[in-house]
């Protein structure tokens, strides 16, 4: 642990690129830094949520990247926030969309995408 | 040492995630994307059957999903804490199902086909649950509910914190009904019942007050630890109020309405001396009093000026005011109320008939910063009044409807609350130029909008509202009883691509096929077509739908369109085969309001598809006031001179 001075080399991440790391430190340092006060709590609540939400404004790849990283590293608050933003992204769409807005390949037979969509049909008549 | 990703080059595709990552976002959806999610591939596909045996929330409320769906919906989850199910094609045979020790939380709406057996399961089950919401049990003809089966609910689950019972409760036997409530957890703190008759509620409360008791056999109090009760009773009486403010010694929130099916007498109303009695242990934050004119044209005739000046005088606390049918009540009396709550955040008064702009004249300097206010049927009220409430700059939710007599000058007061959420303003007297003033700011904060009725609006209040904003917040928007709207307002609309939830387009003669067209082909972003956002659209009486804009309401149009409103007997064939070809889709095709009913006092919020003039308000001036004198006589005498 840190405390027996194993750490005097840095410690390795070999599941993280730093281009990722980089920005979980920035998410890390803002949320670390902004205060909890009482009396102004709505400005600064409504100001942090609106630097999250400029600051996840990124492609999908560092987005998933962002989560992979969040679980590695153990950062609960960071992994919430990211799992939330990719599950906006997919309520409320049909299949077909949700199918493009992540690029995903239908691998159902004709057959099973029938018996499949008979059974969900009511989710998004 | 081995690398999970050797190159770093990381997951480029949301099915390449590992399945523990994919359960934790799709255990965020709700069921009908969890389905959706479902049905794009065999990863998913997978994946999501195994979720649904451990998911903590499960929620289905859009539909009343039939014994069939539900079941592969819901496989045996020893980790369920949270449940809401719309039970209208549901019966005790599905109790099994939806009964399960492990939950908290259970919410089961429309119950209309179980029987009491209901109630004694969860009361065997459930013992750690701590909220329970349970909707018209037992209606249906041949059902039946008793009171052993509340006897063995209240007693089973020990750890009860939060009861609503929405269902008549008066067919259960009195005398043992009291009796049942000693069962009751200790810990309960909050009890809504959908309808009781006021004597029961005295009868159970009355050992609270320690009357008739004998030194060497003290009865413990009946629900002590109560601290929020909301009840829906036959007649408020000065009697049951007295006894509920002095046996409940913990209540924090009251909300008491009644209907009355006959005119009621002295002993079975509200007066001043019942006001008086109102928060007697000092504790109470939430007031609200409501008469409803749902059988019958009445208010609290024996409530005046006085009773509300004595109500002021235990209202330093209190946090939110909601008075409904306190038709004689002037200026004064509600002017006192403000001056004594300083903490006030929300006020609600309905057929406030006699409050004028006087009473919020210097509403500026006090402290009050109100975030709810709503005025209903208050038709004396002008843009002064508004422009002076406007100082509250917090205001998240302005109900102004049927007020008649408010403009433009009002909606220029209202641009400067960029907090606003909820902003009604059926009725009033607002022009095309007035809507601009929500722009830009305010209606890019709104959630819900409604100029319901607003008569001189006409197609150039769309492009007010929208043009040159994103508005990304809208999520309900009602357009209805607009003489003047027609399609070209319409098409503009599905241009701005405001992801919509709510659009009604009630009697808009103006209203026909284009509009529909527009709405289907709808691209929200590039992401979402068809007019996907959409769950409810109300076209009841529009004029110019015909046969054609069926062929629009069919798939794949309007893949989440839950509650659909239609003129039934034009087209009927067309409706009857649309009904059959998407089962799922409620369609009222008498004119009822859409929408799944809310329970927070909003129910009755659009029944009356409202005209120019008040009829509550007519019938008042068209002078019953020979009577009224008299009886405020009675009510004054039975005043208690103050201590």
């Amino acid at each position: 642990m840190i405390e027996d001075n194993c750490a005097y080399n840095g410690i390795p991440l070999p599941n993280v690129t730093s281009k990722i790391l980089s920005k979980v430190i920035d998410y890390c340092k803002k949320h670390v830094e902004t205060p909890k006060l009482d009396e102004c709590a709505t400005t600064v609540d409504d100001e942090l949520k609106a630097w999250d939400a400029d600051f996840f404004k990124v492609d999908q790849a560092t987005l998933f990247d962002l989560i992979l990283a969040a679980n590695y590293l153990n950062i609960k608050s960071l992994l919430d926030l990211t799992c939330q933003i990719v599950a906006d992204m997919i309520e409320g769409k049909t299949p077909e969309e949700i199918r493009k807005t992540f690029n995903i390949k239908n691998d159902f037979t004709p057959e099973e995408e029938d018996e499949v969509s008979g059974e969900n049909q009511w989710a998004f008549e | 040492m081995a690398t999970r990703f050797e190159n770093n080059r990381g997951v480029e595709s949301l099915d390449l995630l590992p399945s523990a990552l994919l359960a934790t976002i799709i255990a965020k959806l709700d069921v009908a994307s969890i389905c959706s999610c479902a049905s794009t591939c065999k990863t998913f596909n997978a994946c999501i059957s195994q979720i649904l045996s451990f998911i903590p929330t499960f929620q289905l409320i859009e539909i009343a999903p039939s014994m069939d769906l539900l079941r592969p919906l819901m496989p045996p989850n020893p980790y369920l804490r949270s449940l809401k199910v719309d039970c209208n094609r549901l019966d005790d045979s599905a109790i099994q199902t939806l009964v399960n020790p492990s939950l908290h939380e259970l919410c089961l709406l429309n119950c209309s086909d179980f029987s009491g057996k209901l109630l004694s399961e969860i009361g065997g089950m459930c013992k750690n649950l701590r909220s329970l919401c349970l909707g018209s049990v037992a209606e249906n003809r041949g059902r039946a509910i008793h009171t052993s089966d509340l006897e063995e609910l209240l007693g089973g689950c020990a750890q009860l914190e939060a009861l609503n019972l929405m269902f008549d409760v008066s067919l259960f036997l009195r005398h043992n009904f009291a009796r049942v409530w000693t069962l009751a957890s200790e810990k309960l703190t909050s009890l809504e019942i959908g309808y009781i008759s006021s004597i029961m509620v005295t009868e159970l409360l009355s050992p609270n007050l320690g009357l008739h008791q004998s030194p060497n056999h003290i009865r413990p109090s009946i629900l002590p630890s109560i601290q929020k009760l909301c009840l829906s009773v036959d007649y408020i009486t000065d009697t049951m109020v007295n006894t509920i403010s002095r046996g409940l010694v913990s209540l924090i929130y009251l909300d008491l309405r009644d209907a009355p099916l006959i005119e009621p007498s002295v002993t079975l109303d509200l007066t001043n001396a019942g006001l008086q009695q109102i928060n007697q242990h000092g504790k109470l934050k939430h007031l609200s009093l409501i008469r409803s004119q749902e059988y019958l044209f009445t208010y609290f005739r024996r409530v005046n000026d006085l009773g509300l000046l004595l109500l002021a005088d235990n209202c330093a606390n209190m946090e939110s005011i909601c008075l409904g049918g306190f038709c004689r009540v002037t200026d004064s009396g509600f002017k006192t109320i403000f001056h004594s709550c300083s903490k006030l955040l929300k006020l609600k008064v309905s057929h406030g008939i006699q409050l004028t702009d006087l009473v919020f004249h210097d509403i500026s300097a006090t402290s009050l910063s109100l975030l709810h206010v709503s005025l209903r049927w208050c038709n004396l009220l002008t843009n002064q009044a508004v422009a002076n409430l406007a100082c509250n700059k917090d205001l998240k939710i302005l109900d102004l409807r049927c007020c008649r007599n408010l403009g433009d000058e009002a909606l220029r007061a209202i641009r400067n609350l960029t907090r606003l959420k909820v902003l009604l303003l059926d009725g009033s007297d607002i022009s095309d130029m007035g809507l601009s003033f929500l722009k830009p700011r305010v209606i890019q904060s709104l959630v819900s909008l409604s100029v319901r009725g607003c008569k001189r609006l006409t197609d150039k209040c769309i492009s007010a509202l929208f043009d040159g904003c994103s508005v990304t917040e809208l999520q309900e928007l009602d357009l209805s009883n607009l003489p003047n709207l027609s399609d070209n307002g319409v098409l503009f609309l599905a241009k701005c691509r405001i992801p919509l939830l709510e659009l009604r387009m009630r009697q808009c003669p103006l209203i026909g096929d284009t509009s529909i067209m527009a709405l289907a082909s709808m691209l929200v972003d590039e992401e979402r077509w068809h007019g996907n956002s959409l769950r409810l659209l109300d076209l009841f009486n529009c004029g110019g739908i015909t046969q054609l804009s069926f062929r629009w309401l069919k798939k794949p149009y309007f893949p989440r369109l839950r509650w659909l409103g239609v003129t039934g007997c034009v087209n009927r064939d067309m409706v009857d085969a649309l009904a059959r070809s998407r089962p799922f889709l409620h369609v009222a095709c008498h004119g009822e309001e859409l929408g799944a009913e809310q329970w927070d006092g909003s129910v009755g919020l659009y029944t009356l598809d409202h005209d120019e003039v008040d009829e509550l308000e007519q019938w008042l001036q068209e002078g019953e006031g020979d009577t009224d004198d008299e009886e405020m006589g009675d009510a004054e005498n039975n005043v208690e001179p103050m201590e």
